[in-house]
């Protein structure tokens, strides 16, 4: 759920790019570190960018009815973890606002705010959080993907009714909450389930690299012996 | 083509004009939308807007229509939402359905945001569908953004069109074997989908970083000016 561009007065635009710039300037710094020490991760940082692209402009069929886009954060943000999603995020939205004409360039602030900040930081501590307590990934993700999303449409909520404060903060927000609910509980739930499926298609095919890039503890998987796709090595 | 703007961007009639000069027209438009904040003011930049990208930049009529309902439908309905549920000024008009009014101050809201959507979208469009995206990130270098964040901004915008075109070939042979037939199907066949194409997208990675290296990439991708 984009905001649109021109939708926001200028006050909250300035705000949103007050609160999301120095989180994502802290994310590039990571990756500046990070690309310094593994010269070729940059390549696959972009590559993680595009994919996430093109994750988020796919169509998922859902209870209503209707088709929803995915955010896509979930899965970036527990990969590469909640700072260097929020940068590949941001280079997403500005891509969606220009090419696709999905929400806009004065929004860009408080959409990263909504889906590249508090959505992948919510799906990362959720990923964590139920991996640490002994579940298998397959749950974590679930629930990663699925309360990444509903707290971005709850940001988004928060950030409308603050635009839009009439007749109080609390009663905008609930009337937008009461829309959102409706429309985007069975979204998320979509998304957690395409996650999921996704999910076990990355794990089956090649769960050394998962584990390399240390998001799956291979202590509560049942990992197949050997990849399926030779290693080059 | 999934990204006909990008197509129309690299094919219009104000393709050589700098992007220093499209880039300034946008920005200014944008701005003076958001900060007016006044009806007559948005309707002036819309139709500024629209004279500008259908006479001056030859944008084929059909595209622009295309391009100016993707927001109409979305700002129509989120319009309606405001002017029947919010507001605390006198009534204009009583539906008489369980209390819903239109009050005067919601009204006003509603036609001045709608309007603000439309005049800052055309602001838009002057810059997405007449400036190619490595050209605006070219542009962006000069406005001290990172280095390292446009080089990978860079080097995701060339990714997206090869990741498209693999993505329409995976999904086109799914589709041929009744892949999208029901709603488990549709579930199973875009998760391979995905699945496969991160493990492509890692494989394209290392062969995009081989490539890169091989032909001396210091970060930067020059573009030619005439």
């Amino acid at each position: 759920m984009h905001i649109m561009e021109g939708f926001l007065p200028l006050e909250w635009c300035i705000v949103w790019f007050a609160l999301s710039i120095p989180v994502v300037l802290y994310g590039i710094l990571r990756i500046k570190k990070i690309t310094e020490e593994v010269p070729e991760s940059k390549s696959l940082l972009a590559v993680s960018g595009a994919f996430m692209f093109i994750l988020s402009s796919l169509k998922i069929p859902s209870v209503t009815g209707s088709c929803s886009h995915p955010t896509g954060n979930g899965l970036g943000a527990v990969i590469f973890g909640p700072a260097v999603a929020a940068v590949l995020a941001t280079i997403v939205l500005l891509f969606q606002a220009i090419l696709l004409a999905h929400g806009g360039l004065t929004t860009l602030g408080a959409n990263i705010f909504s889906m590249g900040i508090i959505g992948p930081l919510v799906a990362w501590i959720a990923y964590k959080s139920i991996t640490k307590a002994g579940l298998g990934s397959v749950i974590a993700i679930f629930f990663a993907a699925f309360l990444g999303d509903l707290l971005t449409y709850v940001t988004t909520a928060i950030q409308l009714s603050l635009a839009f404060p009439i007749p109080t903060f609390g009663d905008a927000l609930f009337k937008f909450l009461v829309i959102f609910a409706y429309t985007q509980l069975p979204l998320a739930i979509a998304e957690g389930l395409l996650t999921v499926v996704i999910w076990n298609g990355l794990k089956s095919l090649k769960p050394r690299l998962l584990e390399k890039l240390k998001v799956i503890n291979p202590k509560y998987e049942n990992l197949a012996e050997t990849e399926n796709i030779p290693k080059p090595n | 083509m999934a990204l006909e703007i990008d197509y129309i961007a690299h094919n219009n009639n104000l393709k050589d004009v700098e992007s220093k000069i499209k880039i300034a027209i946008s920005g200014l438009l944008l701005l003076v939308a958001l900060i007016a904040n006044i009806p007559i003011v948005s309707i002036l930049i819309f139709f500024i807007a629209a004279i500008f990208l259908l006479a001056i930049a030859k944008i084929p009529v059909r595209f622009y229509l295309k391009f100016i309902s993707i927001p109409l439908s979305f700002a129509v309905i989120t319009t309606v939402f405001m002017i029947f549920f919010f507001g605390t000024g006198t009534i204009l008009w009583d539906t008489g359905i369980w209390g819903v009014v239109v009050r005067e101050d919601a009204l006003n809201l509603g036609i001045t945001t709608f309007l603000r959507v439309m005049a800052c979208f055309s602001a838009l469009g002057i810059l997405s569908m007449t400036t190619p995206v490595n050209e605006i990130l070219h542009f962006s270098a000069k406005l001290k953004i990172p280095k390292v964040f446009l080089e990978i901004a860079m080097l995701m915008y060339t990714t997206i069109f090869i990741f498209l075109d693999q993505f329409e070939a995976m999904s086109n042979a799914q589709k041929t074997r009744l892949g999208y037939n029901g709603l488990k199907n549709t579930y199973r066949s875009l998760g391979l989908l995905m699945s496969n194409l991160f493990f492509k997208s890692l494989d394209k990675g290392e062969k995009l970083q081989n490539s890169l290296d091989s032909r001396c990439y210091s970060g930067e991708f020059p573009v030619y000016k005439k």
